[in-house]
């Protein structure tokens, strides 16, 4: 069935970057249809951060058996857990495969909103550090952008999305436009003198840079620090296309956002050289309907835009639509991470947090900034933050009776976590394919998923080892603990670089603005666009390149050149 | 015919001691029968709840706030017994149970429920002793070659965790004894503790 009306724009994808895309198109003047595979979202029904633990059948320890069944790959994600598992997609209805012996955790959320819902907030600048990576030490391919391109951008989104954090003045990590920063707590202060002192001007501990608001902004409300953030909020005080973008592009009146529509594949014109629409199944009829517009926002994620466009193989582009470059699918990256230390923060025991703060806090990248590492390129952040102990350490205690019940029900020792996040590079042979082998639950052929950790990649994470544990003593730590979290590719949940930008059409996807080399009225604006991985969390630079490349769009447009 | 209320009281008070050994021993199967027959209980058998009830107990006993019976601990921990843990968890909890009598009896010629304070005391810290060793072996075993040590926890760590969680993510436990308040009155990094408003930073149970 094929619908008549002609949108003047298709968003694929209505979580992070699609709901920037329906927010900057429809305000610009653009009919436009938000094609979103997952159910609806009604705050009122489906935000559940006030449900206490002691409403929930096990009590905030998950529907094990269940999960373990229908999300073995999602939950083992922090935030997919009571309350907030109907967020992750069925790991039974959304296979994907991988190479034996490498494998790729993919953590996914199917609903309007998408990822949005339960992303963990932290917004960060990218810098010419990072705009240069490439060039500088010669990977893979210059980025087509500098800081400057996208600077504009950044306060852009910033000024609606609500951003605390604060100000630093650092070249590696530029500021935003910032609401108040949320406070360090009493451990975290001891930590950031320690650093002021033992590694002046070069490791600096500063709160996490949230998309969280610390005070009322645009008709949304200040944070009221219930904490679970990754469960909703009905005062829509962090940043989601449901809480921001998506009734933004609502009130204009020209969204028409339909929930259910899986795209299976674009509709190409040999003869226009564009895409002219979408094939999409209902997901609950099962039924095959087409909708056609004038210009196309692919905003599904690195991997789902990149498996749609090798789904829609036409007899010019064999390998995937847009792909004569053969680099569609390539050059998968995420960040590695899951490594750092633990240790006791003596002092302040007599002091605690009011509140639960969902934010921790952040160093920004300090190796190869100022001088030169000899056994890895680029570097890598710590987040983390401290808290006390509660009352679960009683577990592993042998006490029992009134004393010990007093005992861990008062708080614990101060206990600070570094916790890595390092740059992966770009690399040629991580790669996406379809696996013709296997559907997903709408018949749609899947992704064989093709990642493992470089050299260089290895290194860093024992660094951050390495430098976690020297800071925590430096800091007067006590009990210190390294870690090391083997975790696969994909699950710092930042999956990028796909269908990468570039200035030449015969070794990248898109052009400078997001858009197909080889498929005019075709933009990918989600994680795929990422030419390299920077250390630092790409949602902000994402909502950034959308408004960017929505902004074009609409100019290109104008002067009927699309 | 008996009723619920007069079930536990009999079985609480001793009434029928004062019956003569033929009906009383027929009043306590009357009382054990109405009481079992209105049970919710799924996996634990009367006896078995009779024991956890009384451990949970003594871990997290009544104080000026709610103990762990007060919060009905013992069927949290038949729910997740019966829906939570696989079968061989299931297997090794219940294993454990049976243990704990063999101990008691072995020691003090009774059931666990039956020992005084004292006795029972002596058999948690014998348990105890025993998680801490068996941590350690564990952890010894991680270090060298060969199969990886079994990951599962022992019973009495088990037993810990479900009574631990159930007392302090019921309600009386999070807000009477923690504090915890939903929305909390506002945020602040670093204020000194002023009881009884202090508020604890974790909510969540953490998974064994």
């Amino acid at each position: 069935m094929s619908e008549t009306t002609l949108y003047d724009a298709i968003v694929i994808g209505s979580g992070m970057t699609g709901g920037w895309a329906a927010k900057e198109l429809t305000e610009k003047g653009l009919k436009t249809l938000v094609l979103e595979a997952g159910r609806s979202i009604v705050p009122e029904e489906d935000y559940v951060e006030h449900v206490p633990a002691w409403e929930m059948k096990f009590r905030g320890t998950g529907d094990r058996l269940r999960m373990r069944n229908d999300q073995p790959i999602q939950s083992t994600c922090y935030a997919c857990d009571e309350w907030s598992s109907k967020f992750f997609v069925s790991d039974r209805e959304h296979p994907y495969t991988t190479e034996a012996g490498k494998p790729f955790r993919w953590i996914r959320g199917r609903q309007v909103g998408g990822r949005s819902i339960m992303w963990g907030r932290q917004s960060y600048r990218w810098s010419d550090l990072d705009f240069e990576a490439n060039l500088r030490d010669g990977t893979a391919i210059d980025w087509p952008i500098r800081y400057a391109d996208i600077a504009p951008w950044y306060d852009h989104v910033e000024q609606f999305a609500g951003i605390s954090g604060e100000a630093l003045g650092l070249p590696q990590l530029p500021d935003s436009k910032f609401l108040p920063p949320m406070e360090l707590n009493c451990a975290e202060k001891v930590v950031r003198e320690a650093m002021a002192k033992h590694f002046p001007g070069e490791r600096v501990l500063t709160i996490g840079r949230a998309a969280i608001l610390t005070q009322n902004h645009g008709g949304r409300a200040a944070c009221h620090y219930c904490g679970p953030c990754e469960r909703g909020c009905i005062t829509r005080s962090y940043f989601s296309s449901v809480n921001a973008t998506l009734p933004a592009a609502e009130k204009t009146g020209r969204m028409t956002l339909r929930p259910y529509s899986v795209v299976h594949s674009l509709i190409f014109d040999a003869r226009t050289r564009k895409a002219t629409g979408v094939r999409v199944i209902d997901a609950q009829s099962r039924a095959a309907l087409e909708f056609h517009g004038k210009v196309i926002f692919l905003c599904a994620s690195a991997l789902e835009s990149v498996r749609i466009l090798f789904n829609s193989s036409t007899t010019e582009f064999p390998n995937g639509l847009a792909n004569s470059s053969g680099e569609l699918g390539h050059n998968l990256m995420d960040h590695i991470m899951g490594a750092g230390a633990v240790a006791t923060i003596p002092g302040n025991e007599d002091r605690i947090v009011l509140g639960r703060r969902p934010n921790g806090v952040y160093m920004p990248r300090f190796r190869n900034v100022k001088t030169r590492h000899r056994e890895f390129l680029r570097g890598y952040a710590f987040q983390g933050g401290a808290e006390r102990d509660g009352w679960d350490r009683g577990v592993k205690q042998t006490g029992f009776g009134a004393n010990f019940k007093q005992s861990i029900s008062r708080p614990g020792p101060w206990r600070f976590t570094f916790y890595g996040f390092g740059e992966c590079l770009p690399n040629r042979n991580n790669y996406i394919e379809i696996d013709k082998e296997k559907m997903d639950a709408w018949g749609i052929p899947v992704l064989k998923i093709h990642c493992a950790w470089s050299e260089n990649e290895l290194a860093l994470r024992e660094d951050m080892k390495i430098t976690a544990a020297e800071m925590l003593a430096a800091a007067g730590g006590l009990k210190i603990e390294t870690f090391m979290e083997e975790d696969p590719p994909g699950f710092a949940i930042h999956e990028m670089g796909t269908a990468r930008m570039g200035r030449d059409a015969k070794t990248s996807v898109l052009n400078a603005h997001n858009q197909a080399h080889d498929v005019k009225n075709l933009f990918i604006t989600d994680g795929g666009a990422m030419v390299s991985s920077s250390c630092v969390n790409p949602s902000l630079t994402y909502m950034a390149l959308t408004a960017r490349a929505c902004d074009y769009a609409v100019t290109q447009m104008k002067k009927g050149e699309l | 015919m008996m009723n619920r209320r007069d079930a536990l009281q009999l079985l609480a008070t001793g009434a029928a001691l004062q019956l003569a050994p033929a009906k009383m021993m027929a009043a306590f199967r009357e009382a054990r029968a109405v009481l079992a027959a209105q049970s919710t209980l799924k996996t634990l058998d009367l006896h078995q709840d009779a024991t956890v009830k009384a451990m949970a107990e003594m871990i997290l006993p009544r104080t000026e706030t709610p103990g762990a019976a007060d919060v009905g601990a013992a069927d949290f921990i038949d729910l997740m017994l019966t829906e939570w843990y696989q079968d061989s968890e299931r297997s090794r909890f219940l294993a454990g149970l049976t243990d704990v009598d063999a101990r008691s009896q072995d020691l003090f010629h009774n059931d666990f429920v039956e020992c005084t304070a004292n006795q029972q005391a002596v058999i948690l810290n014998q348990l105890g002793e025993q998680m801490i060793e068996d941590e350690l072996t564990r952890a010894e075993a991680a270090k060298s070659v060969g199969p990886p040590p079994e990951a599962s926890s022992s019973f009495y760590s088990m037993l810990r965790w479900l009574t631990l969680t159930a007392y302090y993510t019921s309600e009386d436990g999070a807000t009477l004894e923690l504090h915890y308040q939903i929305i909390p009155d506002r945020h602040a990094g670093c204020v000194e503790i002023t009881l009884p408003k202090e508020a604890l930073p974790k909510e969540g149970p953490q998974p064994q």
